[in-house]
């Protein structure tokens, strides 16, 4: 299975998810990849504490293999090679958990090619041999790199995929995801004129909101009555808005709550981050562990 | 002086094994050429030899620049209508001009580089074996793309029963007192050494590839045995993960079935050392028992249930 996650805006907590969605999946016992395509900013070693590839590799990054440069993208053993402790061996039952870097100082994708086209094809058909679940970080936006991935998975037609976009919970935020999939030249324009079938595209794709603060949350218990019931009603206004722009409880795919440690810092929580120094919120643990179920359970992919 | 090559092994993209028919069509890369079938003692299907054409430096372990020109033989098999091959090789030999010739020279002799200036043969060995430079001849690519190119046949529905890594052998073939060393690199990676009597002839491939396969599936079995954690988790779950292993696997071991007769001690002496069948056995016997103890823990928990 493919998963590629993207947000229309920079910021969203994409790959912060998206890491720890690919990590709690390989603790559920499956071999898991995760791709940074987000050529710009490389930041996904960072987030698994990889410090040798924190900003890209330095070399036979997946730029350059797209580029032909190379004949094979690196390949970084997360339980091997994280510089983080509670990463550094794995877990009993767990799967691999493999992650192939950007190239450091590689520059956003500004054109591509049919052969370019080919080797993103050949890599993505490679990886799902082998692996259960393949994330790839898109990036933000409309891009090339959002344009290649269409292009690639029109050429694998019997390789399945799915894509998540993540959004937070905000006006703003939920009308630009919506125009990300629906608007013009977005997934489902730019999918349809690359060969996808339009409905089939809007079938694959689900919304996940980031950095949700709930009206009910431990976090707002000093909060006014009269502040309380201000968020309350602002919650039911967001919610009625992202029904009505096809954003709404039954295209999303789960929620992650605002956690105190992931706005401080880019990482994944660990049970220990839950359990020991108890720095991480359970929940945030379980939104990703649930996550991490739901994107292969096909009762929640469903046609809308 | 020597020949090289590469083997790929990747299980078969499909839900279930392929029959005869299928693998005809699938291998059928080429038209006007036809598959080579064997059906004894397992189906094995071969499809028709391509050429790639190279000029490029040569591997080599002092790092010297040689210069090979000529053309690299690749093809794809299938065995057991289950697991795909992609397989490249070359044979290197001194060109007796000491500057590139016309292509006509060397779609002439197909498989064969010819060196241009001086090279050791033992330099080239080494350096094909060792870690692979950038920008020399890389045969692994070659055998990785025709591959690709079975994986990728329309006619497979790309429902495999497990995840499984590729497999790569490289391996290198000299003539000489007969020795053959086998070593594993990386999770994926393997290499060989192969000194054998006599020239070399295709057999020699035919070897190698064989040897890929058993690998290969050694390889796989063991994962699978380590993923289903025996004696960890509950009997049922760890059988269901043993599951596609006897569906798809047990039956495929078949060491030496096309190795021809001067080549099998070859064979006989890895199963000595590092014993190939011996590990294989072993762990078939693993998965047998764990099916056979959970079978039992079933079959009692259901006439004690019909007792009460
Ligand atoms: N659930 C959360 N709670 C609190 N903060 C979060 C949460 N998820 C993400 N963040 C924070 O939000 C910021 C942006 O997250 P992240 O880098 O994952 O976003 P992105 O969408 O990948 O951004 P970019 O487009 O720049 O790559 C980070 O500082 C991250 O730690
Ligand atoms: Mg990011």
């Amino acid at each position: 299975m493919l998963v590629f996650a993207i947000s229309d805006k920079g910021g969203t907590g994409r790959s912060v998810t998206g890491t720890n969605i690919v990590y709690r999946h390989a603790l559920q016992g499956n071999d898991v990849c995760y791709l940074d395509f987000d050529f710009g900013s490389p930041t996904a070693g960072a987030i698994f504490s990889v410090s040798a590839v924190a900003r890209g590799a330095p070399e036979n990054g997946l730029h350059e293999y797209l580029r032909g440069d190379c004949t094979q993208p690196r390949r970084v053993d997360v339980w091997a090679e994280s510089d983080r402790e509670a990463l550094r061996t794995r877990p009993p039952g767990a799967g691999r958990l493999v992650l192939l870097p950007g190239t450091e100082s590689g520059g956003e994708l500004s054109a591509f090619t049919d052969e370019v086209v080919n080797r993103c094809a050949q890599l993505f058909g490679r990886l799902e041999e082998e692996f259960d679940l393949c994330m790839v970080d898109v990036s933000a936006g409309r891009s090339f790199t959002a344009e290649l991935v269409l292009a690639a998975t029109a050429r694998l037609p019997a390789i399945p995929f799915r894509w998540l976009v993540f959004h937070r919970w905000t006006r703003q935020h939920i009308i630009a995801a919506d125009g990300l999939v629906t608007g013009a030249d977005g997934l489902l324009d730019v999918g349809a004129r690359l060969g996808h079938d339009r409905e089939d595209l809007h079938d694959r794709i689900r919304f996940v909101r980031t950095a949700v603060l709930e009206p009910d949350a431990a976090e707002l218990v000093g909060l006014r009555d009269e502040q309380r019931a201000w968020l309350s009603a602002c919650d039911g206004e967001l919610r009625e808005l992202a029904r009505r722009h096809g954003v709404g409880r039954t295209a999303m795919l789960g929620k992650v709550p605002l956690d105190p440690v992931l706005q401080w810092r880019e990482q994944l929580i660990t049970d220990e981050d839950v359990l020991a120094s108890k720095i991480a919120n359970a929940e945030t643990a379980a939104a990703f562990d649930e996550l991490a179920k739901k994107i292969v359970d096909d009762s929640a992919w469903e046609g809308l | 002086m020597l020949a090289m090559g590469e083997v790929h092994t990747g299980l078969l993209q499909n839900s279930g094994e392929i029959s005869e028919s299928t693998c005809r069509q699938v291998l059928g890369l080429m038209a006007g050429e036809t598959v080579r079938v064997s059906r004894r003692p397992i189906p094995h299907a071969l499809s028709p030899e391509r050429l790639t054409g190279v000029d490029c430096a040569l591997p080599s372990a002092s790092r010297s620049r040689i210069r090979g020109v000529g053309t690299v033989v690749s093809r794809c098999a299938v065995t057991g209508g289950r697991v795909a091959q992609g397989s490249s090789y070359v044979r290197v030999v001194r060109s007796e001009a000491d500057r590139r010739l016309p292509w006509s020279h060397y779609l002439s002799r197909p498989g064969v580089v010819e060196v241009l200036g001086k090279a050791k043969a033992a330099d080239l060995a080494e350096g094909f074996v060792g870690d692979p430079a950038p920008g020399c001849l890389d045969m692994g690519a070659i055998s990785g793309r025709f591959l690709d190119l079975v994986q990728a046949s329309p006619l497979l529905d790309r429902r495999a029963p497990f995840r499984i890594p590729r497999t790569s052998l490289r391996w290198v073939a000299e003539t000489g007192e007969p020795s053959i060393r086998f070593t594993l690199h990386t999770e994926q990676e393997r290499t060989l050494r192969l000194t054998h009597p006599g020239p070399f002839t295709p057999a020699v491939v035919d070897l190698c590839e064989d040897l890929a396969t058993h690998d290969w599936l050694l390889t796989s079995l063991l994962i699978i045995v380590e993923r289903a954690r025996i004696g960890a988790t509950p009997g049922a779950q760890a059988v269901a993960r043993l599951a596609p292993a006897i569906d798809h696997l047990l039956h495929l071991w078949m060491p030496a079935a096309r190795v021809e007769e001067w080549l099998r001690p070859f064979w006989e002496s890895l199963e000595r050392q590092p014993g190939f069948t011996r590990q294989w056995r072993s762990l078939v016997d693993r998965v047998r028992d764990q099916i056979a103890t959970s079978t039992l823990a079933l079959l009692s928990a259901a006439t004690e249930a019909g007792r009460r």
